[in-house]
C-alpha cells in the first residue's frame, strides 16, 4: 500500500526536477528587462530617433542573456542585465529628447509664423484706423464747408430780408405821400381818410365830381398797393329816426364802394359798413357841426390786407 | 641539479611574471573604465542630473565610490563592473536631465504660441 501510494509522488518530483534543469535560467531582474527591450522596440520614436543606442542596449541585453545560458550566479546576470535596463531606458530618454528637440523645432516655426500673423494685423488695423481717421477728417471737412455754405445762404436771407424791409418802409412811405394828397390821417387802425357830406350828390348814392376825383385818386393808390385793401364805413348824423340814419350811412358808404368798382377796383378789397349816427366825430347840437358827422371814413389796411375792428 | 633549480627558478619567474603582467592587464582597463565613469558622472553632474535624476545620479556616485574602494583593494574585477554599472546610471541620468529640459522647453513654447493664438483671436475680432 505504502510503496503503491509514494510512487507516483516521487515520480511528480522527478518530472519537476527535470522540468527544473531543462527550463533556461534567468532573474526577475533580465525578465523585466527583457519586458523593457521589447517596449523600447516597439516605440516608433525609439526606432527613429534612438536607433544607436537601441542597438547598444540590445547588445548589452544579449550580454545579459549569454550569462544566464552560462548559467552564471543570479548575481552575475542582474548586474549585467542591470546595465541592459539602464541602457534601455537611456534610449527611452533620448527619444525623449529628441522628439522634444523635434517639437521645439517645429513650435519655434508655428510661433514665428503667429507672430508674423500678428504683427500683420497690427499693421492693418493700424492702416485701419489712419483711414477711419482720414474719413473723419474728410467728413468734418464737408461740415465744415456746408456750415459755411449754410451761413452764406443764412446771410444772404438776411440781405433779402433787409431789403425786403427796406422796400416795404418804402413803400409804405410812398403810400403815405400819396395818402396825403387825399388828407389822410394816420391812427391806430391805420390810415383813415375822411369824405365830407359836402363829396356827395344830392341823392346821396353817388359821389359829386369833387369826391370822384378823391375816389380816383384812392383808386390809383390801391391799384399801385395791390396788398392793401380798404373799409369804407358810412355815418349819419342823430336827425330823423335812427332806421333812416343806418339807411342813409350805408348809402354813403356803398356810393364811394361803386364809385372804385367803377375804377377797376376788385369788390373784395373794398368792404362796407354803416354805423348810423353811431360814432359821432361832433356834438349833433349845431348845423355845422351835424354837417362833421354826416361823413364817410375810409379805413385803409396794412400790407397782409388786414383792419381791426372798430 | 643545478639545471633543475635553473629550471624551476625560471618556471617560478615566468609564473611570477604570467602573474605581474596579469594584473598589470587587469589594473590598466580597470583604472581606465573608473576614469571613464567619473567622467560621465561629471558630465551627467554638469547637465543638471542631481536636479533631474536624483536616483540615477546617487546610484553612479555610489557605485563609483565604491569602484574606486575596490581598486585601492585590488579587486579589478569588481572595480570594472561597478565602474560599468556607474556609467550606465551616469548616462541615464545625463540623458533624463536632458529630455526633461528639452520637454519643459517643448512645452514653453507650446505656452507661448497659446498667448499668441489667444492674442490673436482677440485682435482680429
Amino acid at each position: 500500500m505504502n510503496k503503491r501510494n509514494i510512487t507516483p509522488a516521487i515520480f511528480a518530483v522527478a518530472v519537476l526536477v527535470s522540468a527544473c534543469s531543462s527550463m533556461p535560467k534567468t532573474t526577475t531582474l533580465l525578465d523585466q528587462t527583457r519586458g523593457d527591450y521589447v517596449v523600447a522596440e516597439g516605440n516608433p520614436s525609439v526606432a527613429r530617433y534612438a536607433p544607436l543606442e537601441l542597438k547598444q542596449a540590445g547588445e548589452a541585453l544579449a550580454k545579459a542573456n549569454a550569462s544566464a545560458r552560462d548559467d552564471d550566479s543570479s548575481a552575475d546576470i542582474d548586474k549585467l542585465a542591470y546595465i541592459a535596463k539602464q541602457r534601455i531606458a537611456l534610449t527611452q530618454e533620448v527619444a525623449k529628447q529628441k522628439s522634444a528637440e523635434a517639437d521645439v523645432a517645429n513650435s519655434g516655426k508655428e510661433r514665428d509664423q503667429l507672430r508674423l500673423n500678428q504683427r500683420t494685423n497690427e499693421a492693418n488695423q493700424a492702416k485701419a484706423n489712419a483711414e477711419q481717421s482720414w474719413q473723419m477728417a474728410q467728413v468734418a471737412q464737408n461740415d465744415a464747408a456746408i456750415a459755411q455754405r449754410d451761413a452764406a445762404a443764412a446771410q444772404r436771407k438776411t440781405q433779402e430780408a433787409q431789403l425786403n424791409t427796406q422796400d416795404a418802409q418804402a413803400r409804405a412811405a410812398k403810400l403815405e405821400a400819396q395818402l396825403a394828397e387825399l388828407a389822410a390821417k394816420k391812427t391806430e387802425r391805420g390810415l383813415v381818410i375822411t369824405l365830407g357830406d359836402v363829396l356827395f350828390g344830392t341823392d346821396l348814392s353817388r359821389l359829386n365830381a369833387e369826391g370822384m376825383r378823391t375816389a380816383q385818386k384812392l383808386a390809383d393808390v390801391l391799384t399801385q398797393n395791390p396788398m392793401r385793401t380798404v373799409l369804407v364805413e358810412g355815418f349819419a348824423d342823430s336827425t330823423g329816426a335812427s332806421a333812416y340814419n343806418q339807411e342813409l350811412s350805408e348809402r354813403r358808404a356803398t356810393a364811394v364802394q361803386s364809385a372804385l368798382l367803377e375804377m377797376g377796383i376788385a369788390r373784395d378789397r373794398v368792404a362796407v359798413r354803416g354805423y348810423g349816427e353811431a360814432f359821432p366825430i361832433a356834438a349833433n347840437t349845431s348845423e355845422q357841426t351835424r354837417q362833421l358827422n354826416r361823413r364817410v371814413e375810409i379805413v385803409v389796411s396794412d400790407d397782409s390786407g388786414m383792419i381791426s375792428k372798430r | 641539479m643545478i639545471s633543475n633549480s635553473k629550471k624551476l627558478s625560471i618556471a617560478l619567474c615566468g609564473a611570477f611574471m604570467a602573474m605581474t603582467i596579469g594584473c598589470a592587464s587587469m589594473k590598466a582597463p580597470a583604472t581606465a573604465d573608473v576614469a571613464v565613469s567619473k567622467a560621465a558622472v561629471d558630465n551627467a553632474a554638469g547637465a543638471g542630473g542631481v536636479e533631474y535624476a536624483p536616483v540615477e545620479m546617487n546610484s553612479a556616485r555610489e557605485k563609483l565610490a565604491q569602484a574606486n574602494k575596490a581598486m585601492t583593494a585590488k579587486d579589478y574585477k569588481l572595480a570594472r563592473e561597478l565602474a560599468s554599472g556607474a556609467q550606465a546610471d551616469a548616462k541615464l541620468a545625463q540623458s533624463k536631465a536632458n529630455s526633461a529640459k528639452a520637454t519643459s522647453a517643448a512645452d514653453a513654447l507650446q505656452d507661448d504660441i497659446r498667448v499668441l493664438r489667444e492674442e490673436l483671436d482677440r485682435t482680429s475680432k
